[in-house]
């Protein structure tokens, strides 16, 4: 008989798919915003960007270079993540713009990999597709707007 | 899909113990971050107290990853200091998981289903698999739709409660996570926000299926 697995053995076993996530998502992701994020900023762009979206996201009480984060989250939350680590690191983003952010990272975020991955494994027909990820936007907005009152 | 089950034998395959509520419980209050405050004792309770916190260079008053690197040098430090966090929580996820939390709140959630969005209870295995698996999520709710369990609206609603906040456990856990230490409220507040804007989201679906969408 398999020896029974004790909780030690369950949290070394997570530990490790924790440590493949670091390794093989939060680096790279971490790595490529860092590397992005000072591009941008060497060139001008970063500051053009913050000051062009200043008006919008101070609706959300964020600074223009959220936007980065949000537009990330498009793409991938892991890359969303990243971009708010270097913004922080680049004091750009205080803890109170991350609280509000967070939550909105996952309800807007993701859907450029998921319209493949859930809507087309899941079988939902693609004219429904847009209206799906438009629900997802507009609730992200409505949660930076609520995080905002509580953060 | 063949790990589709009947409503019956689903149930059966449910072993779910007081360990297994006490497991959810636990992996509730210790991710949390209501205890974060705490001092004493009880703070071993929060995340954030067991993740720790790196020593400082005494000379400088800065941790290892120093104050002015920039590029893909800072990023690569900051990121690793970014993985231990990822780590516990992975690992204590796991021990959740594997003592039948994620069950008991599969159990827990079922009847809510159809009250919630409308959707039968046998939807309750593809949901909680969506919130670890954004991929095995979506498989299983492709597989209720072919075994006629869901209907066609069903199986939309269902696909947007999914894609909005999509493998959340998972993704807020461990990516999420990172930023734990820079909220400025308990952790659980936006992760509530989330799950509950899944759910709202899902309803505003709902509400357009039926009204625009009839002969579906």
């Amino acid at each position: 008989m398999e020896r029974k697995k004790n909780i030690l053995d369950m949290f070394v076993e997570g530990a490790r798919k924790g440590w493949n996530i670091g390794i093989t998502s939060i680096v790279p992701n971490v790595i490529m915003a860092f590397c992005l994020i000072q591009l941008m900023e060497v060139t001008g762009v970063l500051g053009l960007f913050a000051n062009v979206f200043k008006p919008v996201m101070a609706v959300f009480g964020l600074p223009g270079e959220a936007l980065m984060v949000n537009l990330a989250a498009i793409m991938s939350m892991g890359g969303a993540i990243g971009v708010t680590v270097s913004l922080i690191d680049k004091g750009m983003l205080t803890p109170t713009h991350v609280t509000i952010l967070l939550p909105a990272i996952f309800i807007g975020g993701g859907w450029v990999q998921y319209l493949g991955r859930i809507l087309g494994t899941a079988g939902v027909p693609t004219r429904f597709w847009p209206w799906l990820v438009g629900v997802c936007l507009v609730n992200a907005m409505v949660v930076m707007l609520i995080m905002r009152v509580i953060a | 899909m063949s790990e589709i089950k009947g409503d019956a034998e689903q149930q059966k395959t449910l072993k779910v113990t007081w360990v297994s509520y006490a497991a959810l419980l636990f992996a509730i209050i210790f991710f949390s971050g209501l205890f974060a405050a705490q001092k004493g004792a009880i703070s071993a309770l929060d995340f954030n107290t067991v993740a720790g916190k790196f020593g400082v260079i005494k000379e400088f008053g800065k941790n290892f990853m120093g104050s002015t690197g920039t590029g893909a040098r800072a990023g690569f430090l900051f990121a690793l200091s970014l993985i231990p966090v990822t780590m516990l929580a992975m690992g204590v996820v796991e021990i959740i998981d594997q003592l039948g939390g994620l069950r008991a709140a599969q159990k827990l959630l079922t009847p809510l289903l159809r009250p919630l969005m409308g959707l039968p209870g046998a939807a309750g295995l593809a949901l909680i698999t969506s919130m670890q698996s954004s991929d095995a999520g979506a498989g299983l709710t492709r597989g209720l739709k072919d075994a006629d369990i869901i209907n066609e609206k069903e199986r939309i609603i269902f696909a947007q409660f999914q894609l909005s906040g999509g493998g959340l456990i998972t993704n807020y856990l461990s990516s999420g996570a990172v930023l734990f230490a820079f909220l400025t409220v308990p952790s659980i507040i936006p992760l509530a926000l989330i799950f509950a804007f899944k759910i709202i989201g899902a309803n505003i679906t709902r509400v357009y299926i039926n009204k625009v969408e009839k002969d579906l």
